[in-house]
């Protein structure tokens, strides 16, 4: 019994540490208040240090008692019964998600000891911090996450933080610009999760994965759905996972996101929220078990998203859109593992793809010292590396190849073309009719904005 | 045409008449002008220092900094509010600021504006108090909203404010409402329309606020009554050169957006000197014959604006037009005036300045690049540039305006919807005013009296003194704070005795970096019997330089100068072995770790090594962010089984005639050596008074995660560390037959004499010394001794950087600070291991016993130069200034603009930035090349021209510099400051105007300091200077 109590305890405490932070954070910076860079750092790495130190208890607990399912319920948090309505907060340790919390403490951990000198002196340093604790707190939120509300909930803070991190340098137009784009690709993907959870609440009435996988512990599980109903709910889900994770179509924004400082890309894009997609993918995975052919599109998927972004990786050169490739092409490959069924396999996958990218992103920077020292130990000019490809494809094949990676499998233009340009064009219809009915009836025109002139006036031009 | 079709023969040429050739080559040699303009920095990994502004040399400065900025687009001076703060808390002071301006103004200081006092108390007025302004609209709300109609203006003094408001209740109730006529016809309807709102009746009651509300309304609209029927100001003759320009201001929508997305990828591919496994494969290696193969194909998913491209390009071939007749056309096309040519394609190239710039780098510096462009390429650039503008102009102009018409009149079509953005509107004027008005203390009634042609004067005035202009003023004010400050100290220095030790123990020759001012400081001060020299850090041995353990030659010289040397590093003959057994290990371990990072970024490869192994890399991700010095150590013992063996040679001796790469060609003849040696001891002094060890130390910066390292090592080794060339020139000096040639030259150096070259880590502070297994045994002790007091200097030195650093801790030990500044250079998330030449500021050529013992707070270029030695050509001087004016003031304003605008002359924060293509870095995911100083190198620094201080006369400088064209252009143009130093009476005069004044000091004391740890200890700001007790304990020599 008491191991019991020590273990929500202490399951709560993994769970809400980040919490105290954010509070901590936000509530000084809502304050006006600019804590000192040496507070900031110390509340991150105490955070991390307790939450971590929390879930490793929580495993060593799991791994004595043989409990392989520990749900912390905190109930409804809004229940409104007339219109079926709830918000059920639970939390769930369980084979998926211990494994994921304690990569994200130390991940988010070195993160913060990192960025604490990285970003010593800059204007943006409480900001960053800021961003950084919702993050973790999104994080943890939605891999922690025992209903898919709950799930939303984290989702949407790390999906928040990630955009304002990439427009992070916001007196720059890039980054905005970068931002927005992925903002528009994480809201897309939302809508699909939205609509997801929604049709799941509908046809089960609850939104516990327990409820929907049946009660057996993670992977264990079967879904609770028909078959029609997993083709209604599962593309959703992927187009929910395939935004969040970058895969195709959605690729684009990933190497767009490296516009934040560089230890916000190492961990964030290259590390945790690009596979929150394919976390999605384990949590929901028995219902891929019920539907050969929802797992078949999704390894389907997986498997052409690692081709392309492998190809891609090879052309790219900076390196940090290398390594944003580089990253996309193995949460390519696990999603196919997890379309294939191999939970565990993908599990291993994405806790040592991340601490290995995360490493590679942060020495990014020691990238022409790295690259000199390599060519002194070789004694020469580093030879490009030769691919089965590069011998086995005809030349124009070859040629045909490279213009594809190089413009990245026209993806963004795709987008631009085909969904964003109609979307547009009909919501500018709209508008234009709208305005010629309205000053029809004003006898004027009526949008004063429309007068001001869209190049900022100038005070002092330089001469 | 005939040199393009000599560039590429294969190309085909159309049948070139005369009068095109022509004209096409001027159009080249055009661009070829306006290349200059691009900024000169080459790849990343050999930082040149160079003035960002070289091409504008040749203007006075603040002409070159005006120009600059406008084909920049990047802020001239800080800002007036950064002025201004500096003028409170003392760092401007006020006399200076006021002799700057009187200074400026020349004879016009006294002349009257109007009747409202001389123009020198009008721009004093608006000098010291900020002069508000804002756009139209923010204006109008500032009016409405705030109680900028209500309340004076924090600034205006009490007494003015009393004053202002008694006159206007007199004049009001003495002298209005009992029926004296006004000036102005329409002032009557505005003061009966204020006095009803405010309530007439009761005019006698209303209390003081009221009357401070009533006299500031009427203030207002006087002042707006007043510059009405102001002259416009002049608009700036050519607003939106491109297309570009007139489209952004019309739809804001930036066409260039669209045009360097393409253009950035496709460079960064055609550029890369080997960071992407799969490099760009044409038939041609020329950019426009790529871009041709690459683009000229029709496909599906092209962007909209790109889609005619294609077709274009192949009309273009079939035509036969080269890039040349493509940019012709183009300008025909955007209808650009022949004398508009020049600056049209100026800010075309400077639209894309960091690719185009290192396009030109490596078109012109070929040596610079292992995989260099062929020569005509930035015209190519230029052409493909031309093509994509115009396509994106013709969408946008299409889509967004609805506008198929001709590009070449779009500006004219648009005309009435374009506004200029030069001159205040009304409201603005009258706001600056209003403004001076209440700082001045103008009463409504003194205003409503000035003529229509007074107020006009009084605008004209107001206009005349714009903005940039007051920062010019305050921008000289604040440089000549400082060098007042600096002139003076070493006018105070030279009334002591110079400090030169009679037998120096021993003797040590070092950068005349501003870093090693510390370093000698020290090192001076731990040892009184030692001697220190400055020299240009690659000691006069420019070479090509390859170590036992590198690859590739490295450039160690300044950039201007191609070394025709080369040396290698040899290791001794028996430790040959044991070298081959390590080099083969590291190449086993290179080719392992190569395999290993191209696996993790492939498909199949890259799973397994991730899901198999990819746990262990948070090992070392933990390791070297939470303890960085514990990695590091064990780092290096884990490299120590494969490093090469300590005992080397630099084989310095060729037995061939001609100079080569290779074998019999590397190394240096005799005469060479002796040429070397003799003129790097002729240049510092050093021909006589030899001590028994002297150290000659380059110096280089080790540290982590850092593309910008090159900025930290030595600028006269084209970014590289100097130690190579220290240790050579110890071993030439130590050469017997050498020695023997400089003693019939006339330089004797003693047997018992012996040279060591050593390179101090200006990260760690750490001194790396060479060739010690050659010291005699004779010597050992000495050097022990010298060794020791060395590495006190170096702990001390350490000690003293790290007031600078704002993350150690205000009071800490010496060795705490060792450990911090060793730390700093083993951190991966370290972004400023250290500051390089940050806050530079003088530069002193001259004996260092005229300086030594005063506290120049690392901020001087310290050049040792001995005008006793010179002979009556100053040839000496004029080869030591014809090298370090150049290179101290090219870092100087490479520092200087790169603080004044970060993200415009600077690359802006290194936080974002990404390595790209081995060159350069980009913001970002995608972006320009960011040539320049990141902040985080620069943010300390005081952004002020460079001061030189030399020891000669103004015959000598005359004489160099109609001797030397740089050398006449950035003194005369007034891009350094200089004051000369008399060798004989130590008196100093200025250079001004092209005069030497005698100088003024302002003071005759300075601060005496026991220690310099006493000085400088607790203190983060910029220090003045101080004198060490010894050097007033020694009056008597």
């Amino acid at each position: 019994m008491t191991a019991d109590v020590w273990m929500t305890g202490l399951g709560m405490l993994a769970a809400l540490a980040p919490v105290g932070l954010f509070v901590l954070v936000g509530g000084t910076a809502l304050l006006g208040r600019q804590l000192q860079e040496r507070t900031l750092s110390r509340a991150a790495l105490w955070t991390n240090s307790i939450g971590l130190t929390a879930a490793l208890c929580v495993l060593g607990l799991m791994l004595i008692s043989g409990s392989r399912n520990v749900p912390i319920e905190f109930g409804n948090i809004v229940e409104i019964r007339d219109l079926h309505f709830h918000f059920h907060l639970k939390f769930v340790f369980d084979r998926l998600s211990v494994p994921f919390v304690i990569m994200t403490y130390l991940l988010c951990g070195t993160i913060g000891a990192f960025a604490s000198r990285y970003l010593h002196r800059e204007s943006g340093f409480g900001r960053f911090f800021l961003c950084y604790a919702v993050f973790l707190l999104g994080m943890i939120v939605s891999t922690l996450a025992g209903t898919i509300e709950t799930l939303f909930a984290g989702w949407e803070l790390v999906g928040l933080s990630s955009a304002l991190l990439v427009a992070f340098f916001h007196d720059r137009p890039a980054p905005v610009r970068n931002g927005l784009r992925v903002w528009t690709v994480y809201r897309f993907a939302d809508a699909a999760f939205l609509m997801a959870a929604i049709a799941l609440h509908h046809v089960t009435g609850e939104g516990d994965f327990a409820g929907m996988m049946g009660h057996g512990s993670w992977p264990v599980g079967t879904a609770a759905l028909t078959t029609l109903q997993i083709w209604w709910v599962g593309p959703l889900l992927l187009i929910a996972a395939a935004g969040k994770s970058a895969l195709i179509p959605f690729s684009g924004w990933l190497p767009r996101a490296m516009e934040g400082p560089t230890p916000s890309s190492a961990v964030f894009y290259g590390a945790l929220s690009v596979h929150l997609g394919a976390f999605l993918l384990l949590r929901v995975s028995p219902i891929l078990d019920a539907s050969f052919g929802l797992s078949f599109l999704v390894t389907l998927l997986g498997l052409a998203t690692a081709a392309f972004a492998a190809l891609t990786s090879r052309v790219q050169t900076d390196i940090k859109s290398t390594l944003a490739f580089a990253s996309l092409s193995q949460v390519g490959v696990i999603v196919a593992e997890i379309g294939c069924g191999f939970r565990y396999l993908a599990l291993v996958h994405i806790v040592g793809h991340a601490c290995l990218r995360t490493l590679q992103l942060l020495r990014a920077p020691s990238m022409l010292r790295d690259h000199a020292a390599l060519e002194n130990a070789l004694g020469s000019r580093v030879t490009q590396h030769q691919g089965w490809w590069d011998v086995l494809l005809p030349e124009p094949w070859k040629e045909r190849l490279y213009r594809l990676a190089l413009e990245r499998g026209f993806l963004d233009v795709a987008l631009d073309e085909y969904v964003a340009q109609p979307i547009l064009s009909v919501f500018r219809c709209c508008d234009r009719w709208e305005r010629a009915w309205t000053d029809f009836l004003a006898g004027d025109r009526m949008l004063e904005s429309d007068r001001v002139p869209v190049a900022p006036e100038v005070v002092e031009e330089l001469q | 045409m005939a040199l393009m079709t000599e560039i590429a023969p294969g190309a085909p040429a159309p049948d070139p008449t005369a009068a095109g050739a022509e004209l096409s080559d001027r159009l080249r040699q055009r661009i070829e002008r306006v290349a200059e303009l691009l900024p000169a920095q080459g790849p990343i990994t050999a930082f040149a220092f160079v003035n960002t502004l070289q091409a504008l040399e040749n203007l006075p400065f603040d002409e070159g900094l005006k120009r600059g900025s406008f084909l920049y687009k990047c802020q001239p001076y800080l800002s007036e509010d950064r002025y201004r703060q500096e003028l409170a808390r003392g760092r401007i002071r006020q006399e200076d600021l006021v002799e700057v301006l009187i200074n400026d103004l020349r004879n016009d200081a006294d002349s009257l504006v109007g009747r409202l006092g001389t123009r020198f108390h009008l721009r004093l007025a608006m000098l010291e108090h900020p002069l508000r302004l804002a756009p139209a609209a923010e204006l109008r709300w500032v009016i409405a909203e705030t109680d900028a109609l209500m309340r004076f203006r924090p600034e205006a003094r009490p007494k003015i404010r009393a004053e202002l408001l008694r006159e206007t209740r007199r004049w009001l109730l003495e002298e209005y409402l009992c029926g004296e006529p006004l000036h102005f016809s329409g002032a009557r309807a505005v003061v009966e329309q204020l006095l009803n709102r405010f309530g007439r009746p009761d005019r006698t009651e209303w209390s003081a606020a009221r009357w401070e509300e009533f006299c500031l309304n009427l203030l207002w609209e006087v002042c707006r009554q007043g510059v009405h029927g102001a002259p416009p100001a002049p608009e700036h003759h050519n607003a939106w050169p491109r297309p570009r320009d007139v489209l952004l201001e019309l739809t804001g929508e930036d066409p260039d957006l669209r045009v360097h997305e393409v253009l950035i990828r496709f460079c960064a591919v055609y550029l890369d000197q080997g960071q992407a496994d799969w490099p760009l494969a044409t038939n041609s290696r020329r950019l426009w014959e790529a871009f041709q193969q690459y683009y000229s194909q029709t496909r599906a998913l092209t962007p909209r604006w790109m889609r005619p491209l294609a077709e274009e390009l192949r009309q273009l071939a079939a035509a036969g037009m080269e890039p040349l007749d493509v940019i012709a056309d183009v300008l025909r096309e955007f209808g650009v005036a022949s004398a508009q040519q020049d600056e049209f394609l100026a800010v075309t190239l400077l639209a894309l300045r960091g690719w185009a710039g290192m396009i030109w780098q490596m078109e012109t510096r070929p040596d610079r690049v292992p995989f260099p462009v062929e020569p005509g390429t930035l015209i190519e650039f230029l052409a493909i540039r031309l093509l994509l503008d115009r396509l994106a102009a013709k969408s946008i102009a299409a889509h967004r305006l609805g506008d198929r018409g001709p590009l070449r009149d779009l500006k004219s079509r648009h005309a009435g919807k374009l506004t200029p953005h030069h001159g205040h509107n009304l409201e603005q004027r009258a706001f600056l005013v209003f403004q001076l008005a209440q700082v001045r203390g103008w009463h409504p009634d003194f205003l409503l009296e000035l003529s229509k042609s007074e107020w006009r004067e009084l605008v004209r005035e107001i206009d005349a003194f714009s903005g940039i202009e007051r920062r010019r003023i305050y921008h000289h004010a604040y440089e000549l704070s400082y060098q007042s400050a600096a002139l003076d100290a070493i006018q105070v220095r030279t009334q002591h005795p110079p400090l030169a030790p009679a037998n120096p123990k021993f003797q040590a020759v070092f950068c005349l970096d501003a870093r090693e001012e510390s370093f000698r400081r020290h090192l001076e001060d731990v040892e009184p019997l030692a001697e220190t020299f400055g020299n240009a850090g690659f000691f006069n041995v420019p070479m090509q330089y390859r170590g036992a353990n590198d690859a590739h030659y490295s450039t160690l010289c300044p950039i201007v100068v191609r070394p025709q040397h080369w040396v290698v590093e040899d290791v001794a003959f028996t430790e040959e072995e044991h070298h081959r057994r390590r080099a083969l290990i590291r190449r086993t371990f290179g080719s392992a770790t190569r395999s290993f990072q191209v696996g993790t970024r492939s498909f199949a490869s890259g799973a397994v090594l991730s899901a198999g192994v990819g746990v262990l890399a948070s090992i070392p991700m933990v390791m070297s962010v939470l303890f960085p010095r514990l990695t590091s150590r064990l780092q290096s013992s884990a490299r120590r089984w494969m490093a090469p063996p300590l005992a080397t040679r630099l084989r310095l001796q060729r037995v061939t005639e001609t100079p080569g790469p290779n074998n019999g060609g590397i190394g240096l003849t005799l005469a060479e050596m002796v040429a070397m040696g003799e003129r790097a001891l002729r240049d510092t002094g050093m021909t006589r008074r030899f001590a028994r060890l002297v150290f000659i130390l380059g110096h280089g910066s080790e540290c982590l995660n850092n593309p910008h390292k090159s900025a930290y090592d030595c600028g006269a080794c084209s970014g590289n560390p100097g130690g190579p060339n220290a240790r050579a020139l110890a071993s030439i000096l130590n050469n017997v037959p050498v020695r023997a040639q400089l003693a019939s030259n006339g330089i004797e150096i003693p047997g018992e004499t012996v040279f060591i070259g050593g390179l101090h880590n200006t990260c760690s502070d750490t001194i790396e010394y060479f060739d010690l297994d050659l010291l005699p045994f004779s010597h050992i002790e000495d050097f022990r001794h010298a060794k020791d007091k060395l590495e006190q200097a170096c702990a001390r030195n350490a000690h003293e950087r790290c007031r600078r650093f704002h993350s150690a801790p205000a009071q800490l030990t010496v060795g705490e600070a060792v450990r911090i500044v060793q730390q700093r250079a083993e951190d991966l998330a370290e972004t400023r291991p250290e500051y390089g030449n940050c806050t530079n500021a003088l530069c002193v050529v001259g004996r260092r016993g005229r300086t030594r013992g005063l506290y120049l707070d690392r901020r001087s270029f310290l050049m040792s130069y001995d005008p006793e030695q010179d002979d009556e050509e100053f040839t000496i001087l004029g080869r030591i200034l014809g090298a370090v004016v150049p290179v101290c003031s090219g870092i100087n304003l490479q520092y200087t603009l790169s603080h004044i605008d970060s993200p415009g002359w600077g690359c802006g924060t290194k936080l974002p930035h990404n390595v790209t293509s081995l060159l350069g870095v980009m913001d970002g995911a995608a972006s320009d090349l960011r040539p320049g100083l990141p902040w985080q190198g620069v943010d300390i620094h005081e952004p002020m021209r460079l001061t030189f201080v030399i020891e000669s006369v103004p015959e000598a400088v005359r004489k160099i510099m109609s001797r030397s064209v740089s050398v006449r252009q950035i003194i005369k143009n007034a891009w350094v400051h200089l004051a000369l130093m008399d060798p004989a009476t130590g008196a100093l005069s200025v250079y001004r105007n092209d005069e030497f004044v005698p100088y003024q000091p302002r003071t005759s004391s300075l601060p005496q300091v026991g220690s310099w740890e006493s000085w400088y200890s607790g203190c983060r700001e910029h220090l003045g200077f101080a004198l060490n007790a010894a050097v007033t304990s020694t009056e008597t020599p």
